[in-house]
């Protein structure tokens, strides 16, 4: 089984990927960690640049886990680059960090994290930064 | 009239509501496309000039002006929140720009980059204003002799002097020139290229070839090799300064204007060399020389205002003269004679009031700059994540658009292609294009200026001498030829120190001018002294 | 590097000195076709400054082909969204020049508003967009506005085409 867990570097990203490995730990299962962005504009900082990936190696390695770091940029949106990776590793667990969003911010922007959770065929764990 | 008056009359007319509004979106507009990837203040420039046909020139020029000063402050602020300087006299902004910003002090350096270039505006512009006069009064004693070897003087000047290969320089000035003869002949009227297409025989259009070349070109290059990694931004709050920063800061400010206006005045000056000048000045004047490659104020605070005293300097020939030295000028003359006005020494006394009314609105400009991006440097850096689709695509609607208008041709359009392909060649095989456009603008003025002197000498070739200062500037021009050979000279002398300038024609994997600094640390900092960054 | 094993492969930079070989030659003869008899009131006449650019493009062609056959090259153009790692992106560039084509035969028959759409949408497409309605939408609008801009606010008439009598 596969843990899949969708990464931005942000406090919700982190609470979730901190969670995953715990996740990851107790089962003893692959942690997979998704970030990804569309590529569609010069700049996106929900895309973690090198020393940041860099740092989560280590700190995956260090913890024991065994793990793949995946930054996909295919013009997809986080949604469904998650979903994708879930399907195709067959994952038995999605975590993703959750942030509040007003109402219209939801409306206007979507939501990555209710795709998510409408979406997958396994079970969804969502955290929240503390 | 002496100056003072002369610019009071252009602030009067430069305040009035309907002008000061051109000038903040001039300013707000040039922020914008300095800011945006793949935009300059030249392409923007060139994508206004058929809808201000529309305006009045003064408001037009107004504009301009604000699109110019205020592209090079946009450009500033990617260079220290990206690392990617658009253009490159921020280049070095870049080194230490971004490292301040890395190292959490963004803010500090956008704002000695924003004061910093508010000073050197201020003072810049100022001696625009002094300086200017005095080259016109200069200028009306010159004969055709003399202006047509300051023409070549600027011509070969940008050709061989800027950019990193001649031999490319003066093929991009051939193809130019040879843009520039399609027409009629002025003097005999005969048709010159036209290939029997009657819609030739008016010449091509100014607007459409800086559309194509700048606007077209560009976005098919910059489509062909979008950035696929997506950048991070450092995130940044108001730009502000502690007095600390202020007391490292003003003297840069004031050493960078001095080096910035001579040599953006110059032909082929620019604002590559004061800047790299200004940085090494501060490194070597600094009583915190360890910071240097890591962020140091003075590192930003002397570049910037040498980028925008050149930017002031580049308008001194060009108001005075009538000569461009860099692709935003090229543009704004192209407006000139577009709106009909003839540019050189008679425009300060046919369009007096036109000439200070942009004078004053470069001091307001300078100052709106100030006011409106010290509060809202978040809000720029929030356009970098606008999708590129949208802006690519935008940049070549507005372009067809724009040199549709013109004339409401299809052919204009049929031309627009072809030369907006060949601009995307010459920046696939490094032909550089500021020499073409140049050419085109430049070269029928130049035929002209030839043709005057040889009649007065009745095609005796002696004629073109028979000025002092044309005798001068022929000098000066063949030293400027001389160098490579020169230097080949000193390098084969000296074969244990090559000399790392990249004017020769460059060889496969010849390294170019690149110097670590600081060498004795690990970081990445590099300065190109040409225009190329190297991407860490 | 030795060019003549290598042969034209990766010597693409010789169609630029072949273009400029070309354009030389068209400037020369279209200059030599001139017939003007000596005036002396104006000895230079309309033909010498077409020689001389002939002459430099000639030479440059001349000298860039052989800079190319020695290993020199041009540097293709940085920019801060440019990445010269990978080549050029034909898929994108071939479908925009197509949008462009597409406007240039549509203008003046069918108008700017609808010639203007389709060049917009077809750029986005081209540049990698697949938001196809919403894109749309944008398109048409953009078209609208620049149509009523430019006779409202500039007094330009672009081409109304078959929307006539409609805008």
């Amino acid at each position: 089984m596969t843990i899949v867990v969708g990464y931005v570097p942000t406090p919700e990203g982190e609470a979730a990927l901190t969670q995953a490995i715990a996740e990851a730990k107790k089962s003893n299962d692959t942690l997979l960690v998704i970030n990804s962005s569309k590529g569609d504009a010069l700049v996106d900082n929900r895309y973690a640049q090198e020393p940041d990936i860099q740092s989560i190696e280590e700190r995956l390695a260090s913890q024991g886990v065994q793990h793949v770091i995946k930054q996909p940029i295919r013009g997809h949106d986080a949604a469904a680059e998650v979903l994708d990776a879930a399907d195709e590793h067959d994952a038995g667990l999605i975590v993703i960090g959750l942030r509040r969003r007003s109402p219209v911010g939801k409306l206007i922007m979507g939501s990555v994290s209710q795709r998510i959770l409408l979406e997958a065929d396994c079970p969804v764990l969502a955290v929240k930064a503390d | 009239m002496d100056v003072w008056s002369s610019l009071m009359d252009g602030f009067s007319t430069a305040l009035t509501p309907m002008n000061l509004m051109y000038a903040m979106i001039g300013v707000i507009l040039g922020t914008a496309v300095g800011v945006l990837p793949g935009l300059g203040p030249a392409m923007t420039v060139a994508l206004l000039l058929p809808v201000t046909y529309a305006l009045e020139p003064t408001s037009a020029f107004i504009m301009f002006a604000g699109i110019y000063y205020g592209g090079m402050y946009g450009g500033s602020t990617t260079s220290i929140l990206l690392n990617t300087p658009g253009e490159s006299s921020s280049v070095v902004t870049a080194i230490e720009g971004n490292k301040m910003a890395k190292a959490g002090r963004a803010a500090q350096a956008l704002a000695t980059a924003a004061i910093g270039s508010f000073v050197a505006g201020t003072i810049g512009t100022t001696l625009l204003a002094v300086c200017a006069p005095i080259v016109v009064k200069f200028a009306v004693s010159l004969g055709s002799p003399s202006y047509f070897a300051i023409m070549m003087l600027a011509l070969l000047a940008v050709t061989a002097v800027l950019g990193k290969s001649r031999l490319r320089g003066f093929a991009s000035l051939g193809l130019g020139l040879a843009i520039g003869l399609v027409g009629l002949d002025s003097v005999t009227g005969q048709s010159r290229l036209t290939f029997g297409i009657p819609l030739l025989s008016d010449g091509l259009d100014i607007v459409v070839v800086a559309v194509a070349i700048f606007a077209v070109g560009e976005a098919l290059w910059v489509a062909a090799h979008l950035r696929r990694t997506p950048l991070h931004i450092i995130p940044v709050g108001r730009p502000w300064m502690g007095k600390k920063d202020w007391q490292r800061s003003w003297k840069p400010w004031l050493r960078g204007t001095v080096f910035g206006f001579p040599f953006g005045a110059l032909p082929a000056g620019g604002a590559e060399i004061p800047t790299f000048l200004s940085y090494v000045t501060e490194k070597r004047l600094s009583k915190h020389p360890e910071e240097f490659g890591h962020g140091a104020i003075e590192g930003v605070a002397g570049p910037e205002a040498a980028n925008n005293a050149a930017a002031a300097g580049t308008l001194t020939p060009m108001l005075a003269l009538g000569l461009p030295t860099n692709a935003t000028a090229a543009v704004m003359l192209a407006a000139f004679t577009s709106y009909g006005i003839q540019p050189g020494p008679q425009l300060f006394s046919s369009q007096g009031p036109l000439v200070w009314a942009l004078i004053a609105s470069l001091f307001i400009g300078n100052l709106l700059l100030l006011l409106i991006n010290l509060p809202l440097a978040p809000l720029w850096a929030k356009l970098l994540q606008l999708p590129r689709p949208y802006l690519y695509a935008g940049i070549l609607f507005f372009a067809t658009l724009g040199a549709y208008s013109v004339n409401l041709q299809a052919f204009d359009l049929v031309i627009l292609l072809v030369l907006g392909a060949l601009g995307f060649m010459m920046r696939r095989f490094g032909l550089p294009v500021l020499p073409l456009i140049l050419g085109v603008i430049l070269g029928p003025r130049l035929e002209g200026q030839l043709r005057k002197t040889l009649q007065l000498s009745a095609g005796d070739p002696a004629g073109l001498f028979s000025e002092p200062i044309a005798v001068g500037i022929y000098v000066i021009i063949g030293i400027i030829l001389a160098w490579p050979l020169v230097l080949k000279l000193i390098r084969r002398s000296r074969p244990a120190k090559a000399m790392p300038i990249g004017y020769d024609d460059a060889e496969p994997g010849a390294d170019h001018t690149v110097a670590s600094v600081p060498p004795s640390t690990t970081t990445e900092a590099t300065i190109p002294t040409h225009r190329k960054q190297e991407k860490p | 590097m030795s060019s003549a094993v290598t042969g034209l492969k990766g010597r693409a930079e010789l169609g630029v000195a072949l273009l400029l070989g070309v354009v030389g030659v068209l400037v020369f003869l279209d200059a030599n076709g001139l017939v003007t008899p000596y005036s002396k009131s104006d000895p230079v006449g309309p033909k010498t400054v077409p020689f001389i650019v002939a002459g430099i493009l000639l030479i440059c062609a001349v000298m860039l082909a052989i800079n190319v056959l020695r290993g020199g090259k041009g540097e293709a153009e940085e920019g801060e969204d440019v990445d010269l790692t990978h080549p050029a992106d034909w898929k994108t560039i071939l479908p925009l020049a197509g949008a462009f084509l597409l406007n240039i035969l549509l203008i003046d028959w069918a108008g700017w508003v609808i010639s203007g759409t389709v060049l917009f949408w077809g750029s986005v497409l081209a540049l990698g967009s697949r938001r196809y309605i919403r894109d749309g939408i944008i398109s048409v609008a953009l078209s609208l506005l620049t149509f009523y801009g430019f006779y409202l606010g500039l007094g330009i008439a672009l081409p109304a085409g078959l929307l006539e009598g409609i805008l």
